[in-house]
Formats: structure tokens, C-alpha cells, sequence
């Protein structure tokens, strides 16, 4: 699927975006601290910081590792304090 | 008297010249703490909410807090209360550095401003005596020449609250600024003007002792450090200007003029691109750890950029030239006047031009001359300018044409850069905001961003989050702590209390904080209830109701839906 990455983690994995391959939202998580260990600090196992959410092809938000994500889902990673 | 207080407020009579300490009773300080409630508290017993906000006799306190002088970061905070001009209800504005520690130091929790000072004048303050001194080398100042010549004059330990030269025009949305921050929305500028006075400036030193210090240096040691840490990154790594990029990705823009939830020119005013082309440097408050302010250059100047300041002054009016905006920003802070008031009036009279009902051609969303033209306009009044600096609402009256559905407004304050078709709890959170649609006091685009709703199809369970993200926000604003470090709590409530605690001495609980927030918000309804209030300001403008944003077609909130939840909304507390 398809990962975005906006404000903080885009600035940490250092690209806007990234395909990877997952069933899963924890198992998305696990690959993506591997794949950008910058991002370690804000991923504990299969979940995000608090100060990270996930938005779910920018409808629902989810942090449940047991999310299933489909082929072709669009999963944007964001701050979680959105305001200003 | 509690540790971490004086005991007293200082009431100052400009038409008398008296000024009088007066004392503040123990439960009055439990109940209500400092800052905004305090505020608020003082407001109401001084009668406040029947007077005109530009009349001498209306008060205009400064607040400050038990937390203000000790080694918590964020914790050197001040806030403004009085009488809106513009939205005619209750206006709580806050600002942070200096002027809160050396205010205090004055030996009072608050000063409280009443009268009108016989000529144009400072108020200087200090630990020996209230005293005016004349302004008339000030008049027509910026705020930043005006604090710079303040300090030449009576010596750089004194810190001084200003206002710019939109203030003494009366712009309804002018703000007191001090040290480059600003008490920026609701027009507290404008009361300060009125009453004859272009700054404070005050200087002192007596402190007041802490109920545990050891505790409390400890404590202090760690919020510092958690400070640090991820849960305040993107404050001090991009910003709150890197919401911009955000919200347009998730549709929630405003763009001209809330006609759009999406700006296709969103990437040039973004952090990631500002930073590209030119050099930045950050700053903090005095006593914050977390630097969250971020200067640009441009040109030969430099200037803070927020996100409130971008969408307000970019997207919402269509311009996306970087140094346009910036420079728009820059000109609003040397002017005193609040972005979002002037970036939303701007736009909503640039939509008013597209439509054919007002005779400006000159004034077209996306223009950079026009921006800046206007904000020159509006901070001397000048032609079209006398008009826009009575805000969206007023000029909407006046233009007519039911203008008054597309004035980006709520009890008279311009809505921040929130679309609230896109996020429906924060649009609860704009409708029943006591000083109007304000992003400070309902934190429930939080609850939007979270998997706790669905964002453009909210049900009543969406009330309680927003009631819980209000009552956070005014416990936040009297204590007072920056709302930035919000995150690092992993248990606000019985940390905060802990905090209290160590301060004061008080046996408080995380139940009373609750308690207490809820009895801040009820304070500022009483207000607004005395100043005249009807359930029929609970609402946001007919532009968002039904029909659907035009970049998003699932963004549509219905009369009904919002009713609903405004109705809820006043069941869960118990109004």
C-alpha cells in the first residue's frame, strides 16, 4: 500500500512517501521503523507515539495494530496535535 | 494566603489616579486560580459584562498565575480579560514572557485598568508606585519601537505591553503585544486605547515563595525534560506552520474565504518550502524549554511565522506568494492587529467583490497588492479600512445582501484556520465558544484528528470530547501553562494537580481541577449571559450549513446536525 508521510514523521523518514508492503497497521508500523530507524523513537513495536496518528486513506483514523490494510489503502502518518 | 500568591490585586483608576491593592480571598483563588479564570472572576465582580468594552469605566485586567515566577518551563504567562469591542462578549487573550514575572513582581496577582488617563500616556509600575508618564513621543508607534523607547527611557529591567498604531484607530481587533508576542485575538488593544494608555511598562522583583521548592525544582527538572521529547516535536522541529500542508491534505484548508477546504498553491507557504529559500532562526518565551517560535527572513527583515498567520493571510485569501504573506504577517505585528481577524474580514470582503456587492475591483482573492493594500487600510482606517476594522460581522451588516451567511465569523470573532465542514466536532467547538470560534479555547480538532470520530459525520458521542478539550483549555489558561506542552502529560489532570500542589500547598485533586475548569467555563457564560447572550449566537454562519464543501463532497453538516449537537452540548452542561 501506500504510506504518506506529513509535518514531523515526513521531516524524520525524510521523503513525502513510500510503498510498502503490510496485512496489517502494527505489521505496517514494524516495517517502517525498521525501514527509517529515524522514526524508531515515535514507533513503540506495532504502535505509534501518541504524539503520531494514522489516518486511513484520510477518512478514519485508526490505531489499532490489528487494522487490516488492503493492497490498495492509502495510509497517511501525521503529528497528532494538528492544531496550532 | 496561599503559597505561590501575593494575595492581592492591584486596581488602578486612571481618571482618579488612585491605585489601591484589594485583596483577593483564599477560595476566590482556589476556585478560579489565575489567568483567564481569575480573570473572568475579577470581571464579573467589577461588573463588567453590562458596559460599553470602549467606555472608561470598563475594566481591563492583566493576569497573572501561582505557576508565574517558578522554575516550571512555559510557566512565565500573562492573560488579558475584559469585554470584547468586537464580539461585545468575554475576551481572554494570552501572552507569555517578561512582562508576567516582572508584573508580578510588582507584588500583585493582577492589575485591573479602569478610567481614562487625562492625556496619551504610559503606565508605568513598579514596586514603589502607579504613575503616568506622557506618550506623546509614542504616538502612531509600532509596538516594537514603542517597547524598545520605553526601555531606553526608563531602563532595560522594565517590560512593557504595548499597543501598535491600529489600536489608537480603534480597530476592533487590535492587539497588546509584548516582546514580539501578542494578545492577539479580540480586540484588547482597542480597550487599552480607549483608555488613553499606549503601554504598561513594570518592573519588579518581589517573588513569592513556593509550598514544597524541592518537590517543585524536581518536578520542574522533569517537565523540562520530558520538554524535549517527541510529544513536543513538531512545535520546535517545523512548527505550528506545518499544519498547512496537513489540513490541506485532509481538505480542511480554508480557502478563499471557506470556499474551499484545499489551495492549490498550499506547498509555497509551507515550512518545508519557506526553508528552503531563506534563513531561520527559533526563539522562545522566557522560561519555555520548548521554542516553538520560528523567524524568517525576508528581504531585510525577519518575522515569526504560525500557522494561524499563513492560512489567514494566504489560503483564505487566495495568496499564495510567500513573501507576500510574510510580509502581510509582518505588517499585522508592527500594525497591532490579530492575522486571523484581518486575513478573514480581508477575505470575506474579497468574496463580497466577487459577488458584485461591494465596489472595491481592486480587492480580489489571490491579489498580493490587494492584501497588503488592505492591511494598510485597515490600520489607519482610510477608506475601505474604516470599514474591514470594524470586523466581518459589522461590515457584513453594513454591506448587506445577507452577507452576513458568508462572514467567517462566530459572536463576532473571525474563525481560525479550521474548515469546520471537514472537522465537525471543532465546528461544535466554534459554535459554543464563549469568546466566539476560537482554536485556544476548544482543542476539539484534537478529537477530529483522533480515531475517536469520524470527522465529517460526528454524532452526539463527539460532545463530551469537546467539552473535555474546553474544560482542558481553561484549566490551561489559569494555571497558567502553554498549551504546547499538553502532550507530555501522560495524567494532565493529576499532574497539573500535583504541580498546584507543590505551589500552593493546596490538598487539590485532579476531581477539583475538574471541577474548577468547569466553574471557569460557567463564569465566562455567566458573563456572556449578563452581556446579553441568546442561544441563537450558538451556531456558525449559513455558508456551512448543508451544503457540502465544494473540494469535499462527504463534508457537509447539516442545520440539524449541528443543532443537535449544540443542543447536547448545553444538556452535558447542565445549562
Amino acid at each position: 500500500m501506500h504510506v504518506e508521510f506529513l509535518s514531523v514523521p515526513r521531516r524524520l523518514a525524510g521523503t513525502s512517501q513510500v510503498e510498502i508492503q503490510a496485512e496489517s497497521l502494527g505489521q505496517l508500523l514494524t516495517t517502517l521503523a525498521a525501514q527509517f530507524p529515524s522514526l524508531g523513537n515515535f514507533i513503540n513495536e506495532d504502535r505509534l507515539h501518541p504524539s503520531f496518528v494514522a489516518s486511513l486513506n484520510g477518512d478514519q483514523f485508526v490505531s489499532d495494530p490489528g487494522t487490516v490494510l488492503g493492497e490498495d489503502d492509502h495510509v497517511l502518518i501525521l503529528s497528532a496535535d494538528a492544531g496550532g | 494566603m496561599p503559597y505561590g500568591y501575593h494575595g492581592s490585586y492591584l486596581r488602578i483608576d486612571l481618571t482618579s489616579g488612585a491605585a489601591e491593592h484589594v485583596p483577593l480571598a483564599d477560595e476566590v483563588l482556589r476556585q478560579y486560580i489565575g489567568g483567564s479564570g481569575l480573570g473572568v472572576k475579577l470581571l464579573l465582580d467589577e461588573g463588567a459584562a453590562l458596559l460599553d468594552p470602549l467606555a472608561p469605566a470598563a475594566p481591563l485586567v492583566f493576569v497573572f498565575s501561582p505557576l508565574v515566577g517558578s522554575p516550571l518551563t512555559t510557566s512565565a504567562k500573562f492573560a488579558v480579560v475584559s469585554k470584547s469591542p468586537l464580539s461585545e462578549r468575554i475576551n481572554d487573550s494570552l501572552a507569555s514572557s517578561g512582562f508576567a514575572i516582572a508584573g508580578k513582581g510588582c507584588g500583585c496577582d493582577a492589575m485591573m485598568i479602569v478610567g481614562r488617563a487625562p492625556e496619551f500616556s504610559v503606565l508605568i509600575i513598579d514596586e514603589k508606585e502607579v504613575r503616568l508618564e506622557s506618550a506623546a513621543e509614542y504616538r502612531g508607534a509600532t509596538c516594537s519601537a514603542t517597547e524598545a523607547g520605553l526601555k531606553a527611557r526608563l531602563g532595560g529591567h522594565y517590560r512593557v505591553a504595548s499597543i501598535g498604531p491600529a489600536a489608537e484607530k480603534n480597530v476592533r481587533y487590535s492587539t497588546i503585544s509584548h516582546d514580539g508576542r501578542h494578545a492577539g485575538r479580540g480586540g484588547s488593544g482597542a480597550v487599552l486605547a480607549a483608555k488613553n494608555i499606549k503601554a504598561i511598562a513594570v518592573s519588579g522583583t518581589q517573588r513569592t515563595e513556593w509550598a514544597h521548592p524541592a518537590k517543585l525544582t524536581a518536578l520542574s527538572k522533569s517537565l523540562s525534560k520530558k520538554s524535549f521529547g517527541p510529544a513536543t516535536a513538531k512545535y520546535r522541529e517545523l512548527g505550528t506552520a506545518t499544519n498547512l500542508l496537513t489540513f490541506n491534505r485532509f481538505g480542511a484548508l480554508p480557502t478563499r474565504n471557506f470556499q474551499s477546504g484545499t489551495f492549490e498553491e498550499a506547498v509555497n507557504l509551507s515550512p518545508e518550502q519557506l526553508g528552503t529559500v531563506r534563513s531561520k532562526t527559533r526563539k522562545s518565551c522566557m522560561a519555555c524549554t520548548i521554542g516553538c517560535e520560528h523567524i524568517y527572513s525576508n528581504g531585510d527583515s525577519s518575522v515569526r511565522v504560525e500557522y494561524e498567520s499563513l492560512f489567514a493571510l494566504g489560503s483564505l485569501c487566495g495568496v499564495g506568494d510567500a513573501d507576500a504573506v510574510l510580509r502581510a504577517s509582518q505588517r499585522c505585528d508592527e500594525l497591532g492587529i490579530d492575522t486571523i481577524s484581518t486575513g478573514g474580514t480581508i477575505a470575506f470582503a474579497m468574496e463580497c467583490v466577487e459577488r458584485g456587492w461591494l465596489d472595491e475591483p481592486w480587492l480580489t482573492f489571490g491579489s498580493s497588492d490587494a492584501l497588503l493594500r488592505a492591511i494598510e487600510l485597515i490600520g489607519t482606517r482610510e477608506g475601505l479600512g474604516n470599514l474591514l476594522a470594524e470586523g466581518s460581522r459589522r461590515a457584513a451588516l453594513a454591506i448587506g445582501h445577507n452577507s452576513i451567511a458568508i462572514a467567517p465569523q462566530v459572536k463576532g470573532l473571525e474563525i481560525p484556520g479550521y474548515e469546520p465542514r471537514a472537522l465537525q466536532t471543532m465546528a461544535l467547538g466554534f459554535a459554543v465558544g464563549a469568546r466566539g470560534a476560537d482554536h485556544n479555547r476548544s482543542g476539539a480538532y484534537e478529537v477530529d484528528f483522533s480515531d475517536k470520530v469520524d470527522r465529517r459525520h460526528v454524532t452526539l458521542d463527539a460532545v463530551r470530547h469537546a467539552i473535555e478539550t474546553e474544560d482542558k483549555a481553561a484549566l490551561m489558561d489559569s494555571l497558567i501553562i502553554c498549551k504546547f506542552l499538553r502532550g507530555v502529560f501522560e495524567d494532565f489532570h493529576a499532574e497539573t494537580a500535583e504541580m498546584l500542589h507543590f505551589v500552593t500547598g493546596w490538598d487539590v485533586t485532579a476531581d477539583e481541577l475538574r471541577e474548577t475548569a468547569r466553574r471557569i467555563v460557567a463564569a465566562k457564560r455567566q458573563f456572556n449571559l449578563l452581556a446579553g447572550w441568546t442561544p441563537t449566537e450558538d451556531t456558525l454562519p449559513e455558508r456551512f450549513l448543508n451544503a457540502p464543501l465544494s473540494s469535499d463532497p462527504e463534508a457537509v453538516l447539516s442545520r440539524q446536525r449541528l443543532e443537535d449537537l449544540v443542543t447536547e452540548y448545553h444538556r452535558q452542561r447542565g445549562w
